[in-house]
């Protein structure tokens, strides 16, 4: 077995052991129960038209998977925040950097481990929040598996960005560093839709540049559009004309060629994390 | 005459290359001068101690010598590749000072860890973590999370992980810091096992008598510097004293035996001081043939302890 896999083995063992997945997995069904007793409540409400529960079913979906999107993105930060700075400052490292491992090893190790816990809770938690709202309210996302890619896409990004921290920062400095910047990116988002709506250049300028500097908000935008039904997207793009934008719905998804910039970003990213980890002192 | 390099030490033809070599290696983190031009050679085979006070850059030259740190000047060889060579730490073990494993892991876990690092077959690791527990003590404790072990048996694993895959080379820095006396003695029998296996050991240390047992040479090193080398023999001195218990010839019988060195009382034994050791035996017939009965004949070498002091300047 390669030291890559090897470390990755480890750093999977050791979100299982430590009782992350268990705590995640709790907290996450807790969540799902919830909110199939809220979807099952706005389903059948008398005070609704069938008309109004089909926009609202959607849209509700939509806010409780940006709730899940923010738990996979602290659970991102959270992990890979102390992966290498607690490691190096405790002494773990020193042992298992003393044998024939390569630096690149034990950081890609550490992030196929990580990438791995937050696909299989992006996959968990997706197919269980659609499955419930499908079976309490009947509507069903166009394109589950895309929303479960961009929430995935999503947290691996921010994965990344907290290893590259690790390896300078200390745990609680990276983590701290990691959350914020994903709340500014997602700030950034709505001030550009504000900036949208009331015609304001500079805020759409900004809501667009953060897009681009942590694409954070913009994969987390891929997911809303697939989780729109056609009338949802439909009103998007009217409002989009008129010159009205809504933080949660968006009317097109993410270009190509703003996907192929993420996989630049990531890479740069990584890279940059490897460089840092080569040349740290430990 | 120019000076050899590391590499070329490294690369005696017919010769096997010493276990360590550094010629003037230096590390300094900014203004800070760890390490101040250290050379030395460690040959294969031996228990080689590297002495020195606290904050003296011991454990920055093990790092160096592992590439867990870049040097900032000068060479360093370790069996016979330049230090930090992913296939040399294959054949090394290496204890740090300061370290910690993962909490959630049995013992057993670590080791099959490492044993994989090492890419070694699978199917001896199970037996090569049993041999590396029992030799360490732990033979009852492989299944026991690493989070229930004591910080001496947590150093015991260590050594054990540093055991693993034979190593040709054995970094040991402060191997015995944690640990009560059963324990360092216990080290004190692996190193000596090490060496009849013709393992080189590197122990780092400042615990004095502890290299005074099982080092066949040592360095002292002080504010990054080499201040000695050598054999234990050759840096303590020939022994040149006899410390004497004697009875029944009276008060001040020493005086007639002046000719053999000089006499100086210390409780109820005296110490001869400048006695040539191949006159002992002389000087044991002639009390005896004088009706003096001798109770004790113990040979006196300065300890290492006065001896480093005194190399440090502050005997």
């Amino acid at each position: 077995m390669s030291p890559t896999l090897v470390i990755a083995r480890l750093t999977l063992r050791e979100a299982v052991r430590r009782r992350l997945v268990a705590a995640c997995a709790a907290i996450t069904l807790g969540l799902v129960a919830l909110s199939a007793w809220g979807f099952d409540r706005l389903s059948h409400s008398r005070s609704l038209t069938s008309g109004e529960v089909h926009a609202s079913v959607p849209q509700a979906l939509i806010m409780f998977m940006f709730m899940f999107s923010f738990v996979v993105a602290l659970s991102a930060s959270a992990m890979a925040s102390p992966a290498i700075s607690a490691e190096v400052d405790s002494g773990v490292l020193l042992t298992i950097l003393a044998r024939p491992v390569r630096r690149r090893d034990v950081l890609l190790g550490k992030w196929l481990g990580l990438a791995a816990v937050l696909a299989a809770y992006c996959a968990a938690v997706t197919s269980l929040e659609v499955g419930v709202v499908d079976w309490v309210s009947g509507f069903l996302p166009p394109d589950s598996l895309a929303v479960g890619c961009y929430l995935f896409a999503e947290g691996v990004v921010l994965l990344t960005l907290a290893l590259l921290l690790s390896t300078r920062l200390p745990p609680i400095a990276s983590g701290v560093v990691g959350i914020a910047l994903f709340g500014a990116a997602w700030l950034a988002g709505v001030v550009g839709s504000l900036g949208a709506t009331f015609k304001i250049g500079t805020l759409r300028t900004v809501g667009e540049v953060s897009r681009y500097v942590l694409p954070t908000d913009g994969l987390w935008r891929g997911a809303i559009y697939y989780l729109e039904p056609q009338s949802l997207i439909s009103r998007a793009v009217d409002e989009a004309a008129g010159g009205a934008a809504n933080p949660f719905a968006v009317p097109a998804a993410p270009a190509w060629t703003y996907l192929l910039w993420v996989a630049v970003w990531f890479l740069a990213v990584m890279t940059a994390g490897l460089v840092s980890f080569e040349r740290r002192e430990l | 005459m120019r000076a050899r390099t590391a590499r070329e030490a490294a690369g005696r033809p017919g010769a096997p290359s010493p276990a360590v070599h550094t010629i003037e290696l230096r590390k300094e983190f900014r203004r800070t001068v760890a390490l101040a031009g250290l050379s030395m050679t460690v040959e294969r085979g031996e228990v080689f101690g590297f002495l020195g006070p606290n904050g003296a850059g011991k454990t920055t030259a093990v790092k160096l010598l592992l590439g867990l740190l870049r040097p900032s000047g000068g060479e360093a060889m370790v069996l016979g590749a330049p230090a930090g060579d992913l296939e040399a730490r294959r054949k090394i073990g290496y204890l740090p000072e300061l370290f910690r494993f993962q909490s959630w892991l049995t013992a057993r876990e670590v080791l099959r860890v490492h044993w994989q690092l090492l890419a070694l077959p699978s199917q001896r690791a199970a037996g090569a973590a049993g041999e590396a527990l029992a030799a360490v003590g732990l033979a009852g404790r492989g299944d026991d999370k690493i989070a229930s072990f004591s910080k001496g048996m947590q150093q015991r694993l260590g050594l054990a992980v540093a055991l693993l895959g034979e190593p040709s080379l054995v970094v040991l820095d402060e191997p015995t810091s944690a640990l009560d006396p059963v324990g360092r003695h216990d080290v004190r029998e692996v190193i000596r096992r090490l060496r009849a296996s013709g393992t080189t050991v590197f122990l780092n240390t400042h615990l004095l008598d502890e290299a005074e047992q099982v080092c066949d040479r040592v360095a002292v090193v002080e504010r990054g510097r080499t201040i000695a080398i050598g054999a234990l023999g050759e840096l303590l001195g020939r022994q040149t004293a006899v410390r004497l218990r004697v009875s029944g010839l009276g008060e001040g019988w020493w005086h007639r035996f002046d000719s053999f060195g000089r006499w100086v009382a210390d409780g109820d034994s005296h110490l001869l001081e400048g006695v040539e050791p191949a006159r002992v035996p002389d000087l044991v017939a002639a009390i005896v043939a004088a009706g003096g009965r001798v109770g004790a004949v113990v040979p006196e070498r300065q300890s290492l302890e006065a001896r480093f002091l005194e190399l440090l300047g502050r005997s």
